[in-house]
């Protein structure tokens, strides 16, 4: 039996890292709930920024989140321009499927430039807080994994803000639930579904600084990373972000605790185990969204 | 008609003015005299996935003939490399030693990059009976294959990497001996070799095992093992990792405030880089190393500036490698005085067998399997540098233990 100061220090590292993985799948599912889209190269862009926040770091020496500065305007636009230039013009009877093709392609093409780039070296963000930490009620919170909570924290209120708050999230999740209705009350879906992917690719921006800070990176590590990040999004119920958010705290929190008992190599399939009970007995997911039930 | 003719004598004459100016060429630097050179045949990963160190293997062997040559070759003779290249492929390697042996008649051959490799092209060098001295092959399969010309050319396997540390730590006082072990290796045969060496031993020995966590090579997040590591208070920390795993694993357990007595990490401690990538909190963190620019053995000084003066960087572990592999074989030629094929490679295995050959990574011998019968050196991070601590014959610095808060 673990002692309680593990379990206690897992339950926090846990909902760390749920944190992280919440952010993470928030932008996959927004794509796929605004235009039934599965984003594979998502979690390819997610390492595209975390090399772009290590390169800010290593070359021009500042911190590496004041590389979101320019990551994030940026990827917003390479998501509304990836959007509007090359998914749009698949044909909608077979978007769904054909989409996994495209952006497995442009998945392969990032690693491609990563790996010609960075050279297949592993890396990591060297940073003077990068050890740092602090106790509490005999936990050990590490100061970089606390801020890349933070950040998961404030881009996922920002996003529900945006989505519950203005005109364009309405817009947004009025096409979200019916782009056909949609269109009949005026709104331009093309143009939202557009800003909507540009959003969902933003956040990878943010996510990506906030996974460089504390872990290592690689051109092809986003393979690692967008199984998970695909079971949490289908357990969150497609579509729905908060669903997403809940998924990932919950399964980053089991992935951690399991890992006492069962090592590291085991607890990752949880997220398996997760997905397929999820298919299995609540295809639609297990906190709210219905799009699965018409995927 | 006539034209053409005209053309093919002058591409003759041409062709005949060409090789009379490269045998010129050739000729003129030789310094070694006597009749035929001793052509050595290898083949080598020069492309494909082992490329990086098969080509920091290459430079070893071509450095090797270099001062073997300056010093007035072998028996008199020139030392000439004969280099194919495998692709990193087994089948690919086995072709091209059949093709150095039966077809090119080299007089030896040594031995290419990689467990994966070293095994098919040993069984070749066994078949036509060569002597076959190789750098690469430390895995335990190489020699449970029953090769009877195989030599490894190392001072240890991974399993005997940490021999000198565990006779250490077992021959303190039973009061300041440490208690409990935990260990983390990644799930690969070469990184958890030398923690599982170390963590039997220690076993063996009396100490407890209260962790032993394997991890998969794409791990990233070490947090949940820190965790249980640090929950543990274990008195030695024991990590099999290559780099960037052990570096995010001690990252992860100075996050969270564990500060052992001892940690050994395998490769990842004398990696260049390493000091900087945990921030410069290295401080009594150990590592098993195979080859030290430092070590005071009299052929490492010569070939550590003949080699830089030669490359302009300063040997790294394969380079090390080849090259102690072509002085076991230039050790056995000289004390048997020949080398071709046939009686020959007979004499020259079983000298090796018999005999200390004093090499740059210190004096090797070898048991029936050829395998080598040392350890590595160890190496802790003392005050910002990394530096010898044992064996007590090499050292450079005292071996500090408990060790300080990193």
């Amino acid at each position: 039996m673990p002692s309680g100061a593990l379990l206690f220090q897992s339950v926090v590292l846990g909902l760390l890292l749920g944190g992280l993985y919440a952010l993470l799948a928030a932008g996959l599912t927004l794509y796929f709930g605004i235009m039934r889209v599965v984003m594979i190269a998502h979690s390819a862009f997610l390492i595209l920024a975390a090399y772009l926040a290590w390169w800010w770091h290593e070359r021009l020496g500042l911190d590496p989140l004041l590389s979101m500065v320019v990551t994030v305007p940026l990827f917003f636009a390479a998501g509304v321009l990836l959007q509007r230039m090359l998914l749009a013009r698949l044909r909608p009877a077979t978007l769904t499927m054909m989409s996994v093709l495209l952006t497995f392609a442009v998945a392969v093409l990032i690693e491609g430039l990563l790996g010609y780039a960075f050279t297949g070296t592993q890396r990591r963000i060297q940073l003077d807080y990068g050890s740092a930490g602090f106790g509490l009620f005999g936990a050990r919170i590490a100061v970089v994994k606390l801020i890349a909570f933070g950040l998961a924290g404030i881009a996922l209120a920002g996003l529900y803000l945006v989505l519950k708050r203005t005109r364009f999230g309405w817009a947004l999740r009025a096409t979200i639930q019916h782009p056909d209705a949609a269109r009949l009350v005026g709104i331009d879906t093309e143009r939202i579904a557009g800003y909507g992917f540009g959003i969902g690719l933003a956040t990878a921006a943010v996510g990506g600084t906030a996974l460089a800070l504390d872990t290592t990176i690689y051109p092809s590590l986003h393979w690692h990373w967008i199984g998970p990040l695909m079971a949490i999004i289908v357990v969150g119920g497609l579509g729905s972000v908060p669903g997403a958010a809940a998924a990932a705290m919950l399964l980053g929190l089991l992935q951690s605790l399991l890992q006492i008992p069962m090592g590291t190599t085991w607890a990752q399939t949880v997220f398996y185990l997760a997905l397929f009970a999820t298919l299995a007995f609540r295809p639609q997911g297990f906190f709210g969204g219905r799009l699965a039930q018409r995927f | 008609m006539p034209t053409t003719v005209r053309r093919m004598r002058w591409a003759t004459a041409l062709g005949a003015a060409a090789i009379l100016a490269l045998g010129a060429c050739s000729g003129d630097d030789e310094p070694a005299t006597g009749d035929d050179p001793i052509v050595v045949g290898v083949s080598l990963p020069l492309t494909g996935d082992f490329s990086e160190p098969g080509k920091g293997v290459q430079q070893g062997y071509e450095a090797w003939a270099k001062i073997v040559n300056d010093a007035g070759g072998l028996l008199g003779r020139r030392v000439e490399l004969k280099i194919l290249d495998d692709q990193s492929n087994a089948d690919r390697v086995v072709a091209d030693y059949e093709q150095l042996i039966g077809k090119d008649q080299v007089d030896l051959v040594v031995g290419p990059f990689s467990t994966r490799l070293v095994v098919p092209a040993a069984r070749v060098a066994e078949e036509y009976d060569m002597l076959f001295v190789e750098p690469a092959g430390a895995a335990k399969e190489v020699f449970e294959q029953g090769f009877k010309n195989l030599f490894y050319a190392a001072p240890a396997v991974a399993n005997d990497h940490y021999n000198h540390l565990a006779a250490h730590i077992l021959a303190l006082p039973a009061a300041q001996r440490p208690k409990t072990v935990a260990v983390a290796a990644m799930d690969d045969p070469f990184a958890q070799g030398t923690a599982y060496g170390l963590r039997d031993k220690l076993k063996a020995g009396g100490l407890s095992i209260v962790v032993d966590e394997v991890y998969p090579p794409n791990t990233t997040d070490f947090g949940s093992i820190a965790a249980k590591i640090a929950a543990s208070r274990a008195d030695v920390l024991i990590g099999g990792s290559q780099y960037q795993d052990g570096v995010n694993l001690i990252v992860a357990l100075q996050q969270l405030d564990y500060q052992p007595k001892l940690a050994a990490f395998s490769t990842a401690p004398t990696n260049p880089e390493f000091a900087k990538a945990v921030g410069n909190k290295t401080e009594g963190i150990l590592s098993p190393t195979g080859y030290s620019q430092d070590a005071p053995y009299p052929s490492n000084t010569e070939f550590v500036a003949k080699y830089t003066a030669q490359f302009g960087t300063p040997p790294e572990e394969d380079q090390a490698n080849a090259y102690t592999t072509g002085q076991v074989v230039a050790a056995a030629v000289t004390a048997v005085g020949c080398a071709e094929q046939g009686d020959c490679q007979r004499k020259l295995v079983d000298w090796i067998r018999g005999n200390e050959v004093q090499t740059v990574v210190g004096p090797l011998t070898w048991d029936a399997t050829g395998k080598p019968r040392g350890a590595h050196m160890i190496q802790q991070w003392i005050g910002g540098d990394i530096r010898i601590v044992l064996p007590a014959a090499a050292k450079e610095a005292e071996f500090r233990y408990p060790k300080p808060a990193w």
